[in-house]
């Protein structure tokens, strides 16, 4: 009489572990949204918490934690509801209208509404480095009622989806900061009143800042985190010793330094992520200054290009992280083209190009000199100069490192257009109208850095560019943006050396750490301490 | 002379063949090394951080370059760099010391409020600001180094000159109508020179730990292989690689450490009343 039994054990198991699973479900759910915990990160100090008015991650990361926008990006650069419940564009592409979520309001309890980002946008557009770059073609801003804002256009203007999102509109109350004194002084920028999930509490130069939870922030249920505190480690080891130990649990862009993250990544409790940068597009290059003689000759640069093995400082200098740039776009922007032309390494094609210049060897074995200039401040920068000086060497090019004792005399440097090759770190953000086009432009050879310094001038890549400006689909617009970085592959105006990988270190206690296209510049209300109750 | 004698005679003087020994190291490497190991300090020859021993008797560095190669050209530098910025300081610091010490009264003040505006900046943070304004060459470097060192130097002149400026020969010379260029240079200077020799060679100690301090706080000239350089470039990498920083950091430690004991050396050579008081024990 056992056999008829067993079944009955099984149904009875089986019901037991369905019944466990329904259970667990909401049980999982609940913890997911325990409230409590505080974050702690370690970042370069800002000069102030505005983001409206100034470009640079120590300002963005906490200011998107104090300012929403009016929309976020998922991991495949598609906007998503944020501060702006819906959308529409019309079909001519010149107008785009947001709905805001109702009962939204400010940290000091006032509403939210279409005229604060109103005043937002044109105070961006006035103040901030890319703001003209961002909003050419904005003509208009309408306010038909509190909870709809209109953007009227004078052309298609499909970027502009990319720049409503907080870290480059940040919503700002216009109660508080437009009372007419100077933005760029104003006493708010060191005390925001914000729209963000974190308010302010308290910022202490040199030590920490403290955010805290805002209780009625129009997301329902979030923030999780009781506080997000950055505290001001400048000392890499304290910083590295803080990390391993637990007394802070992020560090985001290497600030934990690239030398250490393979140590780090043997760490079960922490964790590391390269993803999240995909906005950010950040580029390592080589700039040359087309007045001089020789690198305006294009067979030069591309003996150059040749001379470089750029698998060999990815590998040795950046110990593998990032990837070998060869185009003006990261290959994370659905504008990349990954058909560019690509020179391999190789002397002997370096050395027949230089021949072919004109540019024999002399009896010493040089052809000619060159300063080469590199933004101060990393090693990595430094060691990656005396590579290409050893390489020029084996080419006949005599190259002379020229180090800038701090970031002014460099960025003046270029500004004045005196060098002949320099170093530089340069962002691609999220759209190439907003930060690969300026490099490229004959309108912006200005004297000021992260402008077209090389002088490149070349019509038919201004035509190009703005054209893929005004084009509606994104289909339309990658052809375009692929033509582009045919001719700029073929002229090289730039080396490009690498893709920099950036990396984010977290403490596996906390989970939600954004990874959408742009990482710890989006709020931290998805962050969740997984000890809380 | 006794046993006793003999060995107390040794050790005395132990410290000063283990400075010879040492300084003779360096200046062997510095000349002599380039013919006895050949190569480039900033060619890469290797792997990354290839430990020493193998192909390579100290190693690579992060960028798989010749450690040894490194010292090598290095110890050309630092002795360069050392010598230099002890020059300059003997120029300004005697010049200086000279006059104010001979001439006393009004100059004398207007020299020594100077000389004291140099002694109370911190010199390594004169040379610093210097380097950063001038941006960091080589030159430089030595010209910073030198400008912010010498208050000392001046100081310890002038109090020679003191001294020696009412000794019955200056006061004879004087008497006999000799010139003040003449008097200084050649009654009173020979005489003030021991404890300035002496000095001297410790300046060039202190010069070459000033562009070791300034390289590794990234003040170096990124187209010139120092020991400096090599410790400042490297020390990031500490965790995992030490030779690339223990081994310039040994050659200076013995380079320095040899300055000084041969310093030493000098001071009891040159001062009588020590060598009258050795004789005597």
């Amino acid at each position: 009489m056992r056999a008829p039994h067993r079944p009955r054990l099984a149904a009875v198991a089986v019901a037991v572990l369905a019944l466990a699973s329904i259970l667990a479900l909401p049980v999982t759910e609940a913890a997911a949204q325990a409230r409590g915990g505080t974050l702690k990160m370690s970042y370069p100090e800002p000069t102030h918490l505005n983001p409206a008015i100034v470009s640079g991650t120590p300002t963005g990361i906490p200011g998107v934690q104090l300012f929403a926008g009016l929309v976020l990006h998922d991991d495949k650069f598609q906007p998503q509801p944020y501060l702006a419940e819906r959308w529409t564009i019309s079909p001519d592409g010149r107008t785009y209208t947001f709905h805001l979520v109702k009962n939204a309001t400010f940290h000091d309890g006032k509403p939210i509404t279409s005229e604060d980002v109103k005043f937002s946008i044109e105070t961006v557009k006035a103040n901030h480095p890319f703001g003209v770059a961002m909003h050419r073609a904005l003509e208009a801003v309408e306010t038909p009622n509190p909870s709809t804002v209109v953007f009227r256009m004078s052309h298609p203007n499909p970027s502009f989806m990319s720049v409503v999102a907080p870290i480059l509109l940040p919503v700002l109350p216009k109660h508080v900061y437009g009372t007419g004194d100077d933005i760029k002084k104003h006493p708010a920028n060191q005390k925001p009143v914000g729209s963000g999930p974190f308010k302010f509490v308290e910022w202490q130069p040199g030590r920490h800042l403290i955010l805290e939870r805002f209780d009625k922030f129009f997301k329902p249920g979030r923030p999780y985190l009781d506080r997000v505190i950055f505290e001001y480690i400048t000392d890499p080891a304290a910083r590295l010793a803080a990390i391993e130990t637990g007394a802070i649990h992020l560090l985001p862009y290497n600030y934990v330094g690239v030398g250490n993250l393979k140590r780090v990544e043997q760490l079960a409790h922490l964790g590391v992520t390269t993803k999240g940068y995909e906005a950010i597009g950040p580029l390592f290059w080589l700039e040359i200054n087309l007045r001089k003689k020789e690198l305006s000759d294009v067979r030069v640069r591309q003996a150059l290009n040749h001379a470089l093995d750029k698998q060999l400082i990815l590998k040795d200098i950046f110990l593998g992280y990032g990837k070998v740039a060869d185009g003006p776009l990261v290959s994370a922007s659905p504008f990349y083209n990954p058909k560019i032309r690509r020179y391999e390494y190789s002397l002997d094609k370096a050395n027949k190009l230089l021949d072919e210049a004109g540019y024999k060897r002399g009896a010493d074995g040089t052809r000619f000199k060159l300063v080469l200039d590199f933004i101060p401040g990393t090693a990595d920068t430094q060691s990656v100069g005396e590579y290409i000086r050893e390489q020029a060497k084996k080419v006949g090019i005599d190259m002379t490192l020229r180090a800038s004792p701090d970031f002014p005399t460099w960025a003046g440097r270029m500004g004045r257009w005196e060098f002949d090759l320099s170093l530089d770190a340069v962002f691609n953000w999220p759209d190439p109208v907003v930060g690969v086009e300026r490099t490229y432009i004959s309108s912006n050879i200005k004297q000021a850095v992260w402008t077209n310094v090389m002088g490149y001038n070349n019509p038919k890549v201004d035509e190009l560019f703005a054209q893929a400006q005004r084009e509606q689909t994104l289909e339309k617009r990658r052809a375009i943006y692929h033509q582009v970085q045919d001719v700029l592959t073929a002229e090289l105006p730039i080396i490009w050396l690498s893709e920099i990988g950036y990396t984010t270190v977290w403490n596996k206690d906390y989970d939600g750490i954004p990874t959408n296209i742009w990482g710890t510049m989006s709020p931290f209300d998805t962050v969740h301490w997984k000890k809380a109750k | 002379m006794s046993l006793g004698r003999r060995l107390r005679w040794v050790r005395a003087n132990l410290a000063a063949c283990l400075g010879l020994v040492l300084l003779a190291g360096v200046l062997g490497l510095a000349t002599l090394g380039p013919v006895l190991h050949r190569g480039d300090p900033w060619e890469r020859v290797g792997r990354r951080f290839e430990t020493p021993g193998g192909r390579f008797a100290l190693g690579t560095d992060h960028q798989g370059r010749d450690v040894l190669a490194g010292i090598v050209v290095g110890a050309r530098t630092s002795l360069l760099v050392g010598v230099a910025a002890a020059a300059i300081i003997l120029v300004i610091g005697v010049t200086v010391g000279a006059v104010a010490g001979y001439h006393g009264g009004r100059l004398d003040e207007v020299l020594m409020r100077v000389t004291e505006f140099f002694q109370i900046l911190p010199a390594f943070l004169f040379a610093m600001v210097l380097v950063a304004i001038f941006s960091p060459r080589i030159a430089v470097i030595v010209l910073a180094i030198g400008v912010s060192n010498w208050a000392g130097t001046a100081r310890l002149v002038r109090a020679e000159f003191l001294s020696l400026r009412e000794r019955d020969y200056v006061v004879a010379a004087r008497a006999l109508g000799v010139g003040d260029a003449r008097i200084i240079r050649r009654e009173i200077l020979p005489n003030a020179l021991p404890p300035v020799i002496v000095n001297g060679s410790l300046t060039v100690g202190v010069a070459i730990l000033f562009e070791t301090g300034l390289s590794f706080l990234g003040l170096a000239d990124p187209n010139v292989m120092s020991w400096g350089y090599m410790i400042g470039s490297s020390r990031i990498y500490l965790r995992d690689a030490w030779w690339p920083v223990t081994f310039p950091g040994l050659a200076i430690a013995g380079s320095v450490i040899g300055l000084s004991l041969f310093g030493d050396w000098l001071n009891d050579v040159l001062n009588p009343r020590l060598k009258e008081r050795r004789q005597t024990a």
